[in-house]
């Protein structure tokens, strides 16, 4: 399993344990908000467990990308990873 | 005991009865023996709140939440106590009996809202009251360093002026107006949606009550203000309302105490949009209290005041903290995308 594998499994798992409507399995392709009931209060604390757990840096606002899908929130992390 | 009725979000806004017209439906305000009888039909005690049933809910939450109900908890344990012990003197000198016996009710309210505080933070949150940690929490929150001692300077002055209305009616802008009517109206929504959010049935409900409570008080300040207002303290009570507004930003803002928020940008705008939406309930009713007490006019100039300590505070903030607050960090990232956007366009 590569770097980015890990990464991303470890992020589906901590999106699934945090979710708003209880522990669930989540999916890469699962919305944050529609699909798994993420609130901003929801969306603020995933990021605050995220940087903890991940050691995250603030990344270049060119490279920031938005949040709909669970795949996105794997994608900034590799990102802020990488920035660390 | 008679069981309190569930209060919406909007109680803090149902300030009278059912009025004729739009227009009366827009500025008809209650007698304060109307407020003083619903008083009489709104009873709650602490003790069937029953706030210990929160205990596991609160310990399973997570660190963010559990900091923010914190500072919020605090900020209105603090509040509760100093208008508990800075409202005497606005009874004692009462411009008249109804206004008398109406306040005479409200001072039992903040003796039973500080009750519920103190009980939710010893039996739930575990800091005693009188305990080293609860007196540290008080003394970092923003109301105890701004606010207070403005309330107090004003409360006391009515006692030491043996009543002049002029003072009454400034303590009256800061205490009622302000402090009720802006700070706690504001902190009581904001934090009881997160307590709902939460699953935190006791403290929903004990916020519950309290909001009911003061929407009682805050349609006693609008009445009397506006009764001063028209009977010839105008600009007194502008001039008082208005720096109280500026203090009440600065509370609002909190300067004191660094904002928690995420670095990931999606996040961090997030908790901006949070905060923004706090501040903008707090100035919209700032708006709604002007047009209620007959002063209108003043809205302009409330407006720089309110945009002035805004950005005041903030310069304070990051001069503390050493960084942006995270609303001015969400500000600049929002500005620079749309510079980039305008660019890309030409």
């Amino acid at each position: 399993m590569t770097e980015d594998d890990k990464v991303g499994r470890r992020v589906r798992e901590i999106i699934g344990e945090m979710c708003p409507l209880g522990e669930r399995e989540a999916r890469s392709t699962d919305r944050v908000t529609d699909d798994l009931g993420y609130d901003s209060v929801g969306i603020v604390e995933l990021a605050m467990v995220l940087e903890q757990e991940f050691e995250l840096q603030p990344i270049d606002e060119e490279q920031a990308i938005d949040i709909v899908t669970v795949g996105d929130v794997e994608e900034l992390v590799r990102l802020a990873t990488a920035a660390a | 005991m008679t069981t309190a009725t569930a209060t919406t979000a909007d109680d803090l806004d149902a300030i009278g009865d059912i009025p004729a017209t739009a227009d009366e439906r827009a500025t008809r305000l209650p007698t304060p023996l109307d407020l003083y009888s619903r008083w009489e039909r709104q009873p709650w005690s602490v003790a069937d709140v029953r706030v210990a049933r929160d205990l596991d809910t609160w310990r399973a939450l997570r660190p963010f939440s559990r900091q923010e109900l914190l500072n919020a908890l605090a900020e209105l344990e603090v509040g509760e106590v100093c208008v508990t012990q800075t409202l005497s003197s606005l009874v004692d000198h009462a411009p008249n009996p109804d206004y008398q016996l109406y306040l005479c009710t409200q001072l039992a309210d903040e003796a039973r809202h500080v009750r519920f505080f103190q009980s939710y933070l010893g039996e739930v949150v575990g800091i005693g009251d009188g305990s080293a940690e609860g007196q540290a929490l008080a003394e970092a929150t923003d109301y105890a360093t701004v606010f207070e001692p403005e309330l107090r300077r004003t409360t006391e002055a009515v006692r030491t002026g043996g009543g002049d209305l002029d003072q009454w009616f400034t303590a009256l802008a800061h205490y009622h107006l302000v402090t009720e009517g802006i700070l706690a109206t504001t902190a009581l929504r904001t934090t009881r949606q997160l307590a709902k959010r939460l699953g935190l049935a006791a403290l929903d409900e004990g916020l519950a009550n309290v909001t009911r409570d003061e929407s009682r008080h805050v349609a006693f300040g609008l009445l009397a203000a506006r009764a001063g207002v028209r009977d010839g303290h105008r600009e007194l009570i502008a001039d008082a309302y208005l720096s109280a507004v500026a203090l009440a930003v600065e509370v609002l803002v909190g300067p004191q105490r660094k904002t928690a928020a995420p670095s990931l940008r999606p996040a961090l705008l997030q908790r901006a949009a949070q905060i923004e939406t706090q501040w903008e309930l707090a100035r919209d009713r700032m708006i709604r209290q002007l047009s209620l007490i007959d002063l209108r006019d003043l809205r302009d100039r409330a407006e720089r005041v309110w945009a002035d300590a805004r950005s005041a505070a903030l310069d304070s903030y990051q001069e503390r903290w050493g960084v942006e607050h995270p609303v001015r960090r969400a500000e600049g990232i929002t500005a620079r995308a749309k510079a980039k956007l305008e660019a890309e366009r030409d």
